[in-house]
C-alpha cells in the first residue's frame, strides 16, 4: 500500500468562505489535491465565527481549512484580480460563492478563464441556483433550512421554529459540490475537456427531502413517518429511569417477541393489533410508534437503559443510548473506529476534529496539513507562480 | 451530449435508502445501474408507509434510473449469474449488515479476485470493527446514537430528533457517492479497483464537525438554541407583527450595518457591544430582546423589503405546497414533476447538481422489483436457463 491519494497532483484555487465552500474543497484536499484558499485580507469570515476560538481562530474556521494553504489576494484591486486569474490559468479547479454572475465582474468566469485553461473545472456554488427570481439573493445556515421547510420535522407546530443543529444546508451542499468537481474530474481524465459545474444551498436541501415529495404527489393514505412527522409531537427517544434510549424492532419471531413482552411486562400488548407482528409497526418507523410510545415508557419508567438496551438487542432488535457529545466521544466505538484526528496547529496547538469519513485500501484520503493562518502561503505561492507579491 | 458515467456499470446489491440513494446519484450521472434484489426484496425497502398504488415511496424514490433485477443468491444457480454480472461491472454497493454479504459469498476477497478493476464499497452503519461491528442501524438509531439529538430543539428545551428520519441516511448516501467518484479517477490514474468502507456513524460525525469543533474547543456540551446558530448573531428566527415568523442571518460584517439599517436601528451599529460578530454573539442575551421587539412593530412583508434591500440574508418558512409551485423551484428544477409507468404522476427531488457540458439526468423512475430481469440478462449475453431447471 501506498501513501497515494486518489486526487494527488490536481490543484484547486478555492475563492469561497464560510462554511459551504470550504467544507467542499476540504474534502477535496483530503484527497490529496493541492488547494489554495484566497483570502481577502480581512481573511475568510468564518475566522470570526464564535466563540470558541482557540488562540486567534475560530473553531468553526479549524474545522473546515485542513490541508489548504492561505493566500490573501485584495480582489477589490487590479493586481489582486490579475494575481488570481493567473492562478486560475494553472489550475484543475476553481472553486468560487461570489453569486451568480460576480465572478465574471472579477475576472473569474468560466468563460473568461476557459481559452487559457479549457481543461479547467469551474464550479459555483450559490444559496438558491443560479435561475429565478431569487439568483442574486444572500442566504444563510437558516434561511436556506427555513426555505427548504427543514424546520416543519422539528418543535411543536405554534411553538417557534427549530432548526436542526448541524450546519447542514452548508456541510451537505459542500458534499454535492465536491461529487460535481469529482465528476467533472472524471470526464476530464476520459476526454480532456474541461467544464462549469454548479451546485446550490437549496436544491442541495430540497433533493435531500426528495423522498417527501413522493409521498406527497398522491399517497394511498396519509400516514408513515414521511408524512406523519409534519403534525408528530417532538420525539425525544424513550425515557427510562436514568437517560433516553432510541430502539426498533424489526427482525422478530415468536420467541423473542414473547420474551421481550413478558420480560417488560406489557402482556396486555398481546391483544392490542398494532403489535402485531411482534412489534414491527409500535417502535421507530413504525406506523404506531408514535401513539403507543406512551405504552414503551410506562415500561421501561422502572427499568434501567443499559437493562432496556440489553434485553432488546438479545431479542433480535436494535436500541442504542441517546447521546451527547460527551459520551458519544467517550464510547469506544468512536475510538475503534478513529473517527477522531488530532492536528498541530501553528498558533492554536493541538486540536481535534472528525476525519475524512471514506476509507479507501488503496488511495488514502489524508490530513497533511493544519488549517492555515491568514497568508501563511502567500508568499511561497505567488513567487512559484512567477506573480509580484502585493505588499500588504 | 455525452453522460458522465456513460459506460460505468454498477452492481448494486443495496437495501433501504443509504445504498440506494448513492446509486440513484450514479444513475442520474449516466452509470448502468442494475439493482439487484432477492425475490420479495428488503423489507425496508418494500414495507415503510407511505405507499403509492401499493409501493412504497421509500422504494419509488430511492431507485431512480435504474434497471430492477431479481436474484436469489441463496441459489448457486443465481450466485453464478450474479458473479457473470460482476464480471463486467465496474462498481459494486453493498450497504448490509457487516459479515452478511460474506454468508452470500460475494464478499470484497471474492469479488476483487473476479475482477481487479471492481470499486467495492461496504457501507453500514458503524463498521466492522469495535464493540458495535455488525450491528444494524437505520436513520433514527444512529440520530440517537451520533450526539445531534442533543444539539437540536428549542431554546432551554430538550434535545430532539429530527422526525424526518431520512437526512442521516441521505447524507451518508452522498459520502458514498463522492468516494465512488474519487475511487474511479484513482482507477484511471493506476488501473484498478479499491475497497471502500464509509459507515453512517463517521458521516453523521462529519456532518457535525463544526458543531463537534465548538465541543472540542469549550469541552462544554454545546445546547439546543431553537432557531439560532451558535456562531454567529444575529442568525435566527423572529416573529413578526403578522405573528409570521421570518429566518434572518447574519453571517458577515457588512450585512450587520445593512441589517441595522433595514431595521432602523442605526444606533446598534455604534454600539461597541455589537461592533463584530464575535462581540454580537456575546453580547446574545442583551442584543436579540432588542431586535424581537423590534420585528413585532411591524408584519413580515415589511421587514423582508427592507432587508432584501439592504441584501440582508432572510427567508419565510416555505411548506410543500407553496414549493412546488415556487418560481426559484420550478426556475432550477430543484423539485420536479414527472411521468412514471406505475405511480402516475409523481413531483420527485431534481439533482443537486448542473453540468455545462455534460448531461445529468433525465429522471427516470426505477421499476417494480424484477421488472428488468431478463432485458439485462439478455443485453449482458447471460442465458437465463433456471427455468429450464438446468444448470449453466
Amino acid at each position: 500500500m501506498s501513501n497515494a491519494g486518489s486526487l494527488d497532483g490536481f490543484r484547486v484555487i478555492d475563492f469561497t468562505q464560510g462554511l459551504c465552500g470550504p467544507f467542499c474543497t476540504m474534502q477535496v484536499g483530503d484527497g490529496g489535491a493541492e488547494v489554495i484558499k484566497i483570502e481577502p485580507p480581512a481573511g475568510d469570515f468564518a475566522r470570526r465565527m464564535g466563540p470558541p476560538f482557540i488562540g486567534d481562530e475560530s473553531a468553526v474556521y479549524l474545522s473546515l481549512n485542513r490541508n489548504k494553504k492561505s493566500v490573501v489576494l485584495d480582489l477589490e484591486t487590479s493586481s489582486g484580480r490579475e494575481a488570481a486569474a493567473r492562478l486560475a490559468r494553472d489550475a484543475d479547479i476553481l472553486v468560487e460563492d461570489f453569486g451568480p454572475g460576480a465572478a465574471v465582474n472579477i475576472g473569474l468566469g468560466y468563460d473568461q478563464l476557459r481559452s487559457a485553461n479549457p481543461k479547467l473545472i469551474h464550479c459555483s456554488i450559490t444559496p438558491f441556483g443560479e435561475d429565478g427570481p431569487l439568483r442574486d439573493a444572500p442566504g444563510s445556515e437558516l434561511v436556506v433550512q427555513a426555505m427548504a421547510e427543514y424546520t416543519a420535522s422539528l418543535g411543536r407546530i405554534g411553538d417557534p421554529p427549530v432548526r436542526v443543529g448541524a450546519d447542514i444546508a452548508s456541510l451537505n451542499t459542500g458534499v454535492f459540490a465536491a461529487q460535481a468537481i469529482l465528476a467533472a474530474l472524471f470526464h476530464r481524465l476520459r476526454t480532456g475537456e474541461g467544464q462549469r459545474v454548479a451546485v446550490s444551498e437549496f436544491g442541495a436541501l430540497l433533493h435531500m427531502r426528495g423522498i417527501m415529495w413522493h409521498s406527497m404527489s398522491d399517497p394511498d393514505d396519509w400516514y408513515g413517518f414521511h408524512l406523519d412527522h409534519y403534525t408528530n409531537p417532538p420525539d425525544y427517544g424513550y425515557q427510562t429511569k436514568n437517560g433516553s434510549l432510541y430502539f426498533i424492532l424489526r427482525r422478530g419471531n415468536s420467541e423473542d417477541w414473547d420474551r421481550l413482552v413478558m420480560s417488560l411486562g406489557m402482556e396486555e400488548v398481546l391483544a392490542d393489533p398494532r403489535f402485531d407482528d411482534y412489534g414491527r409497526a409500535a417502535t421507530s418507523i413504525g406506523r404506531y410508534a408514535t401513539e403507543v410510545k406512551p405504552i414503551w415508557e410506562k415500561a421501561f419508567e422502572n427499568r434501567t437503559r443499559e437493562e432496556i438496551i440489553d434485553l432488546v438487542n438479545s431479542v433480535g432488535g436494535d436500541a442504542v443510548p441517546m447521546m451527547d457529545y460527551p459520551s458519544l466521544l467517550a464510547h469506544p466505538q468512536v475510538a475503534a473506529l478513529d473517527a477522531i484526528a488530532e492536528i498541530d496547529h501553528p498558533t492554536a496547538g493541538r486540536f481535534k476534529t472528525v476525519r475524512p469519513v471514506a476509507r479507501f485500501s488503496e488511495t488514502h484520503n489524508s490530513i497533511r496539513m493544519p488549517p492555515p493562518t491568514l497568508g501563511q502561503h502567500t508568499e511561497e505561492v505567488l513567487r512559484a507562480a512567477g506573480i509580484r507579491v502585493p505588499k500588504s | 451530449m455525452t453522460k458522465i458515467l456513460e459506460g460505468i456499470r454498477v452492481f448494486d446489491l443495496t437495501i433501504a435508502a443509504v445504498g440506494p440513494w448513492a446509486t440513484k446519484l450514479l444513475g442520474a450521472l449516466g452509470a448502468d445501474v442494475i439493482k439487484v434484489e432477492a425475490p420479495g426484496g428488503d423489507r425496508l425497502s418494500h414495507a415503510v408507509p407511505p405507499m403509492i398504488k401499493g409501493n412504497s415511496v421509500l422504494y419509488i424514490s430511492a431507485n431512480h434510473n435504474k434497471r430492477m433485477i431479481e436474484l436469489d443468491l441463496k441459489k448457486e444457480v443465481d450466485r453464478a449469474i450474479a458473479l457473470k454480472i460482476i464480471e463486467k461491472s465496474d462498481v459494486f454497493v453493498q450497504n448490509m449488515r457487516p459479515g452478511a454479504v460474506e454468508r452470500l459469498g460475494l464478499g470484497y476477497d471474492v469479488v476483487a479476485k473476479i475482477n481487479p478493476r471492481m470499486i467495492y464499497v461496504a457501507a453500514s452503519a458503524y463498521g466492522r470493527i469495535g464493540p458495535m461491528a455488525g450491528e444494524a442501524g437505520i436513520d433514527p438509531t444512529v440520530q440517537a446514537f451520533c450526539g445531534w439529538c442533543g444539539i437540536t430543539g428549542p431554546e432551554h428545551g430538550r434535545g430532539e430528533m429530527f422526525r424526518h428520519l431520512a437526512h442521516l441516511d441521505i447524507t451518508t448516501a452522498t459520502t458514498i457517492t463522492q468516494a465512488i467518484l474519487q475511487a474511479l479517477i484513482a482507477r484511471e490514474r493506476m488501473g484498478r479497483g479499491q475497497l471502500i468502507e464509509i459507515e453512517m456513524l463517521t458521516a453523521a460525525m462529519a456532518l457535525q464537525t463544526t458543531r463537534l469543533a465548538e465541543y472540542f474547543a469549550t469541552g462544554e456540551q454545546p445546547t439546543p438554541l431553537g432557531s439560532a446558530a451558535a456562531t454567529t448573531a444575529p442568525h435566527q428566527a423572529f416573529e413578526c407583527e403578522d405573528h409570521r415568523y421570518i429566518a434572518i442571518g447574519v453571517e458577515r460584517d457588512e450585512q450587520w450595518l445593512g441589517f441595522c439599517r433595514a431595521l432602523k436601528l442605526a444606533e446598534l451599529i455604534a454600539d461597541p457591544r455589537f461592533a463584530t460578530n464575535p462581540l454580537r454573539v456575546m453580547h446574545r442575551a442583551e442584543l436579540i430582546p432588542i431586535l424581537a421587539g423590534r420585528f413585532k412593530t411591524k408584519p413580515s412583508a415589511w421587514w423582508m423589503i427592507r432587508l432584501n434591500k439592504e441584501k440582508v440574508p432572510n427567508g419565510p418558512f416555505l411548506t410543500f405546497e407553496e414549493l412546488r409551485s415556487h418560481p426559484q423551484v420550478l426556475a432550477n428544477g430543484h423539485i420536479v414533476e414527472i411521468d412514471t409507468p406505475h405511480w402516475g404522476r409523481m413531483h420527485v427531488d431534481g439533482l443537486p447538481w448542473k453540468f455545462e457540458r455534460t448531461m445529468a439526468g433525465p429522471i427516470r423512475a426505477g421499476g417494480k422489483p424484477g421488472q428488468h430481469t431478463a432485458e439485462v440478462l439478455r443485453e449482458l449475453g447471460i442465458i437465463d436457463d433456471r427455468g429450464t431447471g438446468v444448470s449453466k
